[in-house]
C-alpha cells in the first residue's frame, strides 16, 4: 500500500539524505501489498545488489570474513540467520557505518538501492528491527542537528500521531495512591508534612509492571507496549487490591460522612452486619463461656467437661561434664509467650491480687487447666508449660512491673437479643465432654449458616445499586462516569459475576475488571472535531488535561484542569498556556524526588517543584545512579558510605532544584555552576542554629580540660548540659549513656570530634556527631564531605549554602555525576566522553561491534588513561573513541568517588606504601581508612571538538576548563532543548518539529535563560497541540 | 507488534508470575521443550553454616591443616565419613558435593540476606529497589520452563498462605511464595482442587476481551496493531486457563495427601511435620512436572521451631539459639544440629523419591539438582567470607563435581571464586552463556584479581 502524501513526508529525521522516510516507504511497501508469505519465498540477490555488495562489501566481507561477518553465502544461510544478518547490515548502511570511512563509499542512490532491497527481504517476514530502534531515546540523533535549527524546516506543520501512551511507574504509583487513599509523609526540615509520590501503600504490596528502564537519559517514551508481562502482573494486582477495598477499605471507611464507595458498603452490609455480630459473639464467648456455661447449667456443669489430662514434659536433661547452658533470656521468652497466645493469661492470672496465694507450680496447674478446657492444642500446651516450667519467676517480675498497665478482662453481657441466641445455642450444640473451642465452633457454624440463608432470602442487590457501583467504580478507577452503552455491559457482567461467585467476590471481579481495562494503563491522545488543511487536529479537552498533567506531574489532572476541560477552556493554544504557566507557578505540596531513596528511608526528600520538571535533569544527568554503583568502604577511606552516597544524591538534586526555583540562565548554571550544596539541607537558617549550637558547646567546654574529666568533674557541668543538651548524655543521669557507652565516654568523644571541627579557626561546624546527633539538627551522612575532599576534622564548612567549592563546575563535576558515570573501582573516560558527545552535543557514537572485546589491559605502573590509550588509540578503535576519549579524560582529575586529585594511586599490592586499618578504630570517623599506593600524577587535559564555535573548541586543560566552556556553547544549549522535547512528548523530534525547537531555543534566551519558558514553548508548540491519525 | 509468541516469551517468567500461578496462566509456556528437563532445588537455611560444621571429621592431618588455612584441598567423600548431621546421606555420597570457600560478601549478611543471596547484590534490607536483576533461580527456570515456571516455598517467619518471596522474576520485582503445606498443595493443584477459580477469571476475560474488541472501531495504524496484540495477550491467557481445565484429569494423579494437621496453616504441626508435608508438595509438583525450579526457605531466623528430638516439647527461636541461648535444658549447638538434621532429612526424602521415579531411561533424580546452603555465609551473624554449599546432584548432571569434598582457594587470592562464579557456572552449564552473574566482589576488585565466569574446574 503507497504511503499517502500527507502522513509521509512532515516527520521522518533526515540523518542522511535518505533518510527514515524512504525506509519506512520501503518498509510499508513490502509489508502490505505484495507481503509474501515467509515459507514460500526464496532469497535471490538482484544483479544490481549482487554488484554493490561485490563493489563495496566482498573486499572483507567474503571468505576474509572481517569481524566474523561473511556477506557472500546470504542465500546458503538458515532463514533466522539470514535475517539476523540482514538486520546487521541495514542498519549499517542506513548509518553509514559501512563501508569504513577509509574505502570507497557508495553513492546516496547506491546506498537507496540497497536499503530497497534489504527493507523488501526482512518486510517479508515482518523482520525489520531498525524501524523500531529509531523510535527509541537512543536514537534521537541522528536527525540532523544542523537542519533541525537551521530554520529552513519551520514551515513543516509540526504534529505528534495520535496515540497511547503506556504510564510510567510513577504514574502509576499515584492511581494506586490516588483510588486506596494512600498517604505518605516525610520530614522537611523540622516539620512532618504530607508528600505526593509514595509508592508504599497502607497494607498492600503490589509490584509495579511499568518500571521504566534503569537508562540514564530520557527513560519515558510512548513506544512501549502494553505486553502479556505487564497484563499478567495486573491480573495478579487487581486481585490484591481488589481485596483489600472490600476488605479494608470499605469496612475502615464505612461509617464516616463521606463513605468510601457507598454502593459497596449497601450491597455488602448484611455481610458486614452478619460478620460484627459473630466477631461480637465470638470475642464474648472466647472470654466468657465459662461463667456463661455454668450460668446454664449450674451444678452440672462441670461434669459436662471433658477430664483433664495434663500434658507430661520429659526431664530436663543433664548436661555432660564441661558443658554450657545458657538459659534463653527474658526477652525470648516473653516473645515465645505471646507468639503461643499464652501472655494474656499468664500476665492476667499474675497481677491479679485475687491469685496472689498461688505459687508456682500452683499457677502453672491452674493455667495448664484454663487452656485444656478451652479445648487448646495438647502440642501448644506443651510448648505453653515447656516455658512456664523455666520462666514463671521471670514472668511473675514483669506482671509485677506493668500490674497497672495490663488490662483485666470484664465481664459485660451482650444485647439481650444476642445473649439468648448464646445460650440458645450453647443449649442446642454443647454435649457431655465438649472442649469449650468445640462448643464456639458448633455455635458459629450455625449462626453463620442462619446469617446465609438470610442474605439468600434477601436476594441480589437491585439494578440500581448495581448501577451505582458501576457508575462509582468507573469514577475511582477512569476518572469519569461510564457511558450509557458501558454501564449496560458492566450491569450485565457484575449479575454474571454475582449469580457465579456470590456478592462479594462479585463486587472484587469487578474491580478487578476496571482495573485491567487499557483505559487505566494507557494515556489516550487522540485529536477531535475537524482537522485543519494538514489533517491535524487538536487533542480532546480530556485528553488534553491528562496529557498538561503528565507533562509537569504524576498525578491525574487538577481541579482547575478538570473544570478547564469540562467548561470549554482547553480548546486553544492560549489555554494550554495558561493551564501550563499555573502549574509551573503553583509550590502547592510537596512529591518525593527519588523512590530509592524512599526506599532507604532517607527522610527529607522531596520537592515543592512540578516534580517532572526536576526529574528531567536528574534523568538527564543521570547522577541517580550514583546510589546503584556497588562501591568499597575501605576505597571511600569510612564506614556508613550508603549514607553518605544517599545524601549525595539528594544534595545534587537540591543543587538542580535551587537553579530551577531561580529560573535564570538554567542551563549555563547546570554546566557551570562552582556552587553546591554539601551537608546541606538547603535551610541556611536551620543550618546556621546547628552550627552556633555546636560552637556555644566547644566554647564553653574548651579551656575547661575535659579530656581529663572523670564523673566528678563532669557533674560540675550538668547546669550547662541542661540548657545546651547533647544526646544521650542525661545532665541528670551522667552515666546512663547508649550502647556505644557511658555518659562520660559520649561526652569526651562527642568533645573530640567538635573540638575537631573548631580548633584550626573554622568558622562554623557542619553538625555531624560520631554516634548520634543533636536532635533534629543532626544529618546523616556527614561522610559526604570526603567525595568533596574535605577532611572533617579540618572542614571550613558554612552554614550559607550553596558555596563555592574548588575545583568544580555545573553538574558534570559532581561527585554524585562522577560515580555513576564510572566503574566500581575505577573511573571511566569513555562512558564520561559518551554522555558529553551525545547528550550535549547531538552527537552519535555506534554501537559496539560485537566482534570487539572492550577491555582496558592491566599494567601496574601505568594510569588508567595509558592503559586505555594503548586499548583504543589504534586505527581500528579511535574512528570511535576520537569522539568519546579526549572528552572523557579530562574527568581524570576526580577519582571512581568524584574526588578531586593530582595524582592517581596505583591501587595494586605490590605498590603498596601503606596498609591502614581495614574498620575504623573506636569508630573513629576522624581517621582515613584508605590504604596508600605509589601514584603518578594525573593528565587531565582533553579536547573539545563538536560545539562548532571556534573559541570554545579546542584543548581543555581538564572538566573545570570543559564545563566552562560547555556550558557557553550553543549547541549545548539547543542538545539540552532537544531532550526536554523527547522528555515531555515522549517520542524523538523529526524535521517537522525544526520550528517547535527552535522556538523553545528563542524563549529561553527571550526570557533570561528560564527553562519554565521552555516547557511553555515545548507544551503549546504544534508538535503538542496536534495530533494527527496516521495509517501506519 | 506483539504476536502470541511475543505474549509468552513476555509472561512466561514475567513480573507477577507467582500469583498468576494460582490461575496456571504460564501452564503451556513450556510448549516445545525436548526431553527430560533438569532440575534445580535451591534449599535456603538461616543463621550460617559454619565451614567447620561441614568439615570432613576423617580428613588426614594435613588436608585437615588445608582445610583449616582455607587452602584449597579436593578429596574424595568416599574415602571419608561425613560430618554427624549430614550422614543421613551417607548412602547417596556419590551425589554429594560439600563445596566450600565460595564467598558472598557481595551479597547481603549478617541475619539476613533476603532476595540477595540468589541474586548477588546487596538488598538494602529487603528493600524492592534493591532487587538488582532476576534471581539465580529464575534465570535457569528461563532455560527449563515449566508451567508454573518457577515455585517458592517459604517457612520464614511463621507465616502462613501466598505471601512475598525472596526470589526476584525481574528486577525490582518481588515474588510470591507458598508459606504452608497446605496452601502450597492448594495452590499448584488448585485446577484440580478448585477448577471454579479458574474459570472465573476467564468469565472476566471473556468480557475484556469482547469490551476492548468493540472499542477499536476509532483506532487506526498502529494503535490497531496495539490493540490486537492486547487482545491477542487476553485470548492467550484465556485459552491456557481452559486448557489446564482439561489437563486437570490428568494432574490429579499427583496429588499429595496430607495430614489434616496442616489445615489453616498448621498452627499445631511440629516442625519435622511442616517440612515433611511441604517436602511431599514439592516431589508432586516435580513429579506433576508443574515446575522444574523450586527455592525452598526452610527457615529463617522468625520460624518457629517445634518437636524437634531433644527439645520435643520446646517452641525454640533460632536467632537466640545463634547467639547459644538455648531452650529446655539443651545445648544451643546440640538444638542447631538438630535443625540441620531436620533438613538433611527432607534432602534425603527428595533424593530418594525422585531415585525411585523413573524417567527415560534412569530416574527424576539423574537430572536433578539440589543445593543446600546458608541464606548469610558462615556464622549467624555472617560476613559472606565464606558460604558454605552442600550440593546433590544425578548422574546426568551437567556439572562435573559429584563425590568430592572441594575446598576452593580463599577470599582475596588468586583462583578465588564467589557465589557469583558458581551461579555463573550453573547458568553457563545449562546454555546461558553469560560472562558473569551477579555483582563483583570488590575486594578481589581492589586486588585486582580476575572473578568472572565460571568455575571450570565443574564444567564437564
Amino acid at each position: 500500500m503507497p504511503v499517502k502524501e500527507e502522513n509521509k513526508h512532515e516527520w521522518f529525521p533526515e540523518s542522511n539524505s535518505l533518510g527514515l522516510a524512504v525506509l519506512i516507504a520501503m518498509v510499508l511497501l513490502w509489508s502490505s501489498s505484495e507481503k509474501l508469505s515467509g515459507a514460500n519465498h526464496r532469497f535471490k540477490l538482484s544483479g544490481p545488489v549482487e554488484d554493490l555488495l561485490e563493489n563495496y562489501c566482498y573486499d572483507c566481507h567474503d571468505e576474509t570474513q572481517k569481524g566474523d561477518i561473511r556477506l557472500d553465502q546470504l542465500a546458503d544461510l538458515e532463514t533466522d540467520k539470514r535475517l539476523d544478518l540482514l538486520n546487521q547490515i541495514q542498519e549499517q548502511i542506513y548509518f553509514k557505518h559501512m563501508p569504513p570511512k577509509k574505502k570507497d563509499q557508495p553513492d546516496d542512490e547506491e546506498r537507496k538501492v540497497l536499503l530497497d532491497f534489504l527493507s523488501r527481504e526482512l518486510a517479508v517476514f515482518e523482520a525489520s528491527t531498525l524501524e523500531g530502534k529509531l523510535q527509541k531515546p537512543e536514537f534521537g540523533n541522528y536527525v540532523d542537528h544542523e537542519k533541525l535549527f537551521s530554520g529552513e524546516y519551520c514551515d513543516l506543520p509540526a504534529f505528534t500521531p495520535d496515540r497511547r501512551w503506556l504510564i510510567s511507574e510513577y504514574i502509576y504509583n499515584a492511581k494506586f495512591q490516588r483510588i486506596l487513599k494512600g498517604r505518605a509523609v516525610m520530614n522537611h526540615g523540622k516539620r512532618r508534612i504530607e508528600v505526593r509520590g509514595s509508592k508504599r501503600l497502607d497494607r498492600l504490596d503490589i509490584s509495579n509492571p511499568f518500571l521504566l528502564p534503569k537508562t540514564i537519559g530520557v527513560r519515558y517514551y510512548a513506544n512501549e507496549d502494553l505486553t502479556g508481562g505487564h497484563l499478567s502482573s495486573m491480573l495478579t494486582n487487581s486481585q490484591k487490591v481488589s481485596q483489600h477495598i472490600t476488605e479494608y477499605l470499605v469496612p475502615r471507611h464505612g461509617k464516616s460522612r463521606t463513605p468510601y464507595l457507598p454502593s459497596v458498603v449497601e450491597i455488602l452490609k448484611m455481610e458486614e452486619d452478619h460478620k460484627a455480630t459473630l466477631a461480637l459473639r465470638r470475642e464474648f464467648l472466647e472470654n466468657h463461656i465459662e461463667r456463661i456455661c455454668a450460668e446454664i447449667y449450674g451444678g452440672k456443669h462441670e461434669s459436662l467437661l471433658p477430664k483433664f489430662i495434663p500434658v507430661v514434659l520429659k526431664p530436663l536433661p543433664k548436661l555432660k561434664e564441661g558443658e554450657k547452658y545458657k538459659r534463653a533470656p527474658m526477652n525470648v521468652s516473653t516473645n515465645m509467650l505471646k507468639k503461643l497466645e499464652a501472655d494474656r493469661l499468664v500476665y492476667h492470672t499474675l497481677s491479679d491480687p485475687e491469685f496472689a496465694h498461688l505459687d508456682d507450680d500452683q499457677f502453672r496447674v491452674y493455667c495448664e487447666r484454663i487452656w485444656f478446657f478451652r479445648g487448646d492444642h495438647s502440642r501448644t500446651i506443651q510448648s505453653r508449660m515447656a516455658l512456664l516450667r523455666e520462666y514463671v519467676p521471670d514472668f511473675r517480675e514483669i506482671a509485677e512491673k506493668n500490674g497497672k498497665r495490663i488490662k483485666k478482662v470484664v465481664y459485660q453481657a451482650l444485647e439481650d437479643d444476642d445473649m439468648a441466641a448464646i445460650r440458645a445455642a450453647i443449649l442446642k450444640h454443647r454435649k457431655k465432654g465438649d472442649f469449650y473451642l468445640d462448643v464456639i465452633e458448633k455455635c458459629m457454624d450455625d449462626w453463620e449458616k442462619g446469617f446465609q440463608e438470610e442474605r439468600i432470602a434477601a436476594g441480589p442487590p437491585s439494578d440500581e445499586l448495581f448501577g451505582q457501583l458501576v457508575t462509582e467504580l468507573s469514577t475511582l478507577i477512569l476518572e469519569r462516569p461510564p457511558n450509557g452503552e458501558e454501564s449496560s455491559q458492566y450491569l450485565g457482567q457484575i449479575k454474571i459475576y454475582t449469580e457465579k461467585l456470590g456478592r462479594r467476590k462479585a463486587v472484587q471481579k469487578l474491580i478487578q475488571t476496571f482495573l485491567l481495562s487499557t483505559e487505566f494503563v494507557y494515556r489516550n491522545e487522540f485529536g477531535i472535531d475537524e482537522p485543519d488543511e494538514h489533517g491535524r487536529r487538536m487533542m480532546a479537552p480530556r485528553d488534553a488535561s491528562y496529557a498538561l498533567a503528565y507533562a509537569l506531574t504524576d498525578q491525574s489532572p487538577d481541579e482547575e484542569l478538570v473544570a478547564a476541560a469540562q467548561s470549554g477552556r482547553l480548546n486553544t493554544r492560549e489555554d494550554y498556556r495558561r493551564e501550563v504557566e499555573r502549574m509551573l507557578a503553583s509550590r502547592d505540596g510537596r512529591t518525593i524526588i527519588d523512590p530509592i531513596l524512599e526506599d532507604k528511608n532517607y527522610r527529607d526528600n522531596s520537592t515543592d517543584l512540578p516534580i517532572r520538571e526536576l526529574r528531567f535533569f536528574r534523568e538527564f544527568f543521570g547522577y541517580p545512579k550514583a546510589l546503584e554503583v556497588f562501591k568499597d568502604e575501605k576505597r571511600f577511606g569510612s564506614d556508613r558510605l550508603d549514607q553518605s552516597t544517599n545524601r549525595l544524591v539528594n544534595e545534587a538534586d537540591r543543587t538542580v532544584e535551587y537553579i530551577l526555583e531561580k529560573d535564570e540562565n538554567v542551563i549555563e548554571e547546570l554546566i557551570g555552576t562552582e556552587k553546591f550544596y554539601v551537608y546541606h539541607d538547603g535551610d541556611n537558617e536551620r543550618m546556621r542554629e546547628a552550627s552556633e549550637k555546636i560552637k556555644r558547646i566547644y566554647a564553653y567546654f574548651k579551656n575547661t580540660g575535659w579530656e581529663d574529666f572523670g564523673y566528678p568533674e563532669l557533674e560540675k557541668h550538668k547546669e550547662f548540659l541542661r540548657k545546651e543538651p547533647m544526646r544521650s548524655i542525661n545532665p541528670d543521669k551522667l552515666k546512663s549513656g547508649n550502647r556505644q557507652g557511658d555518659g562520660l565516654k559520649l561526652f569526651k568523644k562527642s568533645l573530640t570530634t567538635i573540638t575537631a571541627r573548631l580548633d584550626k579557626g573554622q568558622k562554623h561546624a557542619p553538625p555531624f556527631d560520631l554516634y548520634r546527633g543533636y536532635g533534629t539538627d543532626f544529618m546523616w551522612g556527614g561522610n559526604v564531605a570526603k567525595f568533596w575532599g574535605y577532611r572533617k576534622d579540618n572542614w571550613d564548612w558554612s552554614p550559607e549554602q550553596p558555596m563555592k567549592v574548588a575545583n568544580r563546575r555545573g553538574m558534570l563535576t559532581h561527585p554524585a555525576w562522577l560515580i555513576a558515570h564510572a566503574q566500581n573501582t575505577e573511573t571511566d573516560p569513555v562512558i564520561r566522553g559518551k554522555w558529553v558527545r551525545e547528550k550535549l552535543l547531538a552527537g552519535t557514537i555506534p554501537n559496539i561491534p560485537i566482534t570487539v572485546d572492550a577491555v582496558i589491559p592491566e599494567d601496574h605502573h601505568q594510569t588508567l588513561r595509558s592503559r586505555l590509550a594503548s586499548a583504543t588509540e589504534t586505527n581500528y578503535c579511535w574512528k570511535c573513541h576520537e569522539a568519546m576519549n579526549p572528552l572523557g579524560y579530562s574527568f581524570e582529575c576526580y577519582d571512581d568517588f568524584g574526588r578531586f586529585r593530582l595524582e592517581e594511586d596505583l591501587e595494586y599490592p605490590e605498590n603498596l606504601l601503606e596498609k591502614k586499618p581495614d574498620k575504623l578504630p573506636g569508630r573513629n570517623h576522624l581517621i582515613d581508612l584508605r590504604d596508600i599506593y605509589k601514584s603518578l600524577p594525573v593528565d587531565a587535559s582533553g579536547h573539545l571538538a563538536g560545539t562548532g564555535e571556534a573559541e570554545l573548541d579546542g584543548e581543555v586543560d581538564n572538566a573545570v576548563d570543559l564545563a566552562g566552556r560547555l556550558s557557553k556553547s550553543r549547541r549545548v544549549r539547543q542538545s539540552i532543548i532537544r531532550h526536554a522535547f523527547r522528555y515531555f512528548l515522549g517520542r524523538n523530534e523529526f524535521l517537522s518539529d525544526s520550528r517547535t525547537l527552535i522556538d523553545a531555543e528563542k524563549a529561553y534566551l527571550e526570557n533570561g535563560g528560564s527553562f519554565d519558558a521552555v516547557i511553555v514553548s515545548l507544551l503549546t508548540s504544534d508538535s503538542f497541540i496536534y495530533r494527527k491519525p496516521l495509517t501506519n | 507488534m506483539t504476536s502470541r509468541r511475543y505474549f509468552l516469551k513476555a509472561s512466561a517468567l514475567g513480573a507477577g508470575a507467582m500469583t498468576l500461578a494460582p490461575s496456571f496462566n504460564q501452564l503451556f509456556a513450556a510448549a516445545g521443550t525436548v526431553g527430560a528437563p533438569k532440575r534445580f532445588i535451591f534449599i535456603r537455611k538461616s543463621s550460617g553454616i559454619r565451614p567447620l560444621e561441614v568439615a570432613l571429621p576423617t580428613f588426614s592431618d594435613k588436608d585437615k591443616a588445608l582445610d583449616e588455612k582455607k587452602e584449597a584441598l579436593e578429596v574424595d567423600l568416599d574415602q571419608h565419613e561425613l560430618p554427624k548431621w549430614l550422614r543421613g546421606l551417607e548412602e547417596h555420597k556419590e551425589n554429594m558435593t560439600i563445596l566450600q570457600g565460595l564467598s558472598a560478601k557481595m551479597s547481603e549478611n549478617v541475619h539476613f540476606s533476603f532476595s540477595s543471596v540468589m541474586g548477588c547484590f546487596k538488598s538494602n534490607r529487603n528493600t524492592l529497589s534493591a532487587i538488582k536483576r532476576t534471581t539465580i533461580d529464575f534465570e535457569l527456570a528461563k532455560l527449563f520452563p515449566s508451567p508454573f515456571g518457577h515455585v517458592e516455598l517459604s517457612f520464614a517467619g511463621g507465616r502462613t498462605g501466598i505471601v512475598s518471596g525472596y526470589s526476584a522474576p525481574a528486577p525490582q520485582t518481588r515474588n510470591y511464595c507458598y508459606a504452608d503445606p497446605e496452601t502450597a498443595r492448594s495452590e499448584l493443584f488448585k485446577s484440580v482442587l478448585n477448577p471454579e477459580a479458574v474459570t472465573s477469571d476467564n468469565d472476566m476475560l471473556s468480557f475484556l476481551r469482547s469490551k476492548e474488541g468493540l472499542e477499536e472501531s476509532g483506532i487506526r495504524g498502529r494503535e490497531k496493531q496495539r490493540q490486537e496484540a492486547h487482545l491477542q495477550s487476553i485470548e492467550a491467557i484465556r485459552e491456557r486457563n481452559e486448557k489446564l481445565i482439561e489437563i486437570s484429569g490428568s494432574l490429579a494423579k499427583f496429588l499429595p495427601e496430607i495430614d489434616p494437621v496442616h489445615a489453616d496453616g498448621g498452627p499445631n504441626a511440629s516442625t519435622p511435620e511442616k517440612q515433611a508435608a511441604m517436602t511431599k508438595v514439592m516431589i508432586s509438583a516435580l513429579k506433576a512436572n508443574l515446575t522444574n525450579v523450586v527455592t525452598y526457605t526452610i527457615d529463617d531466623l522468625g520460624t518457629p521451631i517445634t518437636g524437634l528430638p531433644g527439645n520435643e516439647a520446646d517452641r525454640v527461636g533460632i536467632h537466640p539459639l545463634g547467639h547459644d541461648e538455648a531452650f529446655g535444658g539443651v545445648p544451643a549447638w546440640k538444638t542447631r544440629e538438630q535443625i540441620r538434621i531436620s533438613h538433611v532429612n527432607q534432602i534425603k526424602a527428595i533424593v530418594e523419591e525422585l531415585k525411585r521415579t523413573p524417567e527415560g531411561n534412569g530416574t527424576m533424580f539423574d537430572n536433578t539438582m539440589i543445593m543446600y546452603f546458608p541464606e548469610n555465609g558462615e556464622t549467624h551473624h555472617g560476613v559472606g567470607k565464606e558460604s558454605p554449599f552442600v550440593v546433590m546432584s544425578g548422574k546426568k548432571c551437567n556439572l562435573d563435581m559429584a563425590g568430592r569434598y572441594v575446598r576452593l582457594p580463599k577470599l582475596g587470592v588468586e583462583g578465588h571464586k564467589t557465589l557469583g562464579n558458581w551461579y555463573t557456572t550453573l547458568l553457563n552449564a545449562h546454555g546461558n552463556l553469560m560472562e558473569h552473574y551477579g555483582d563483583l566482589d570488590l575486594e578481589m576488585a581492589r586486588k585486582k584479581l580476575d572473578q568472572t565466569g565460571p568455575i571450570q574446574q565443574f564444567m564437564a
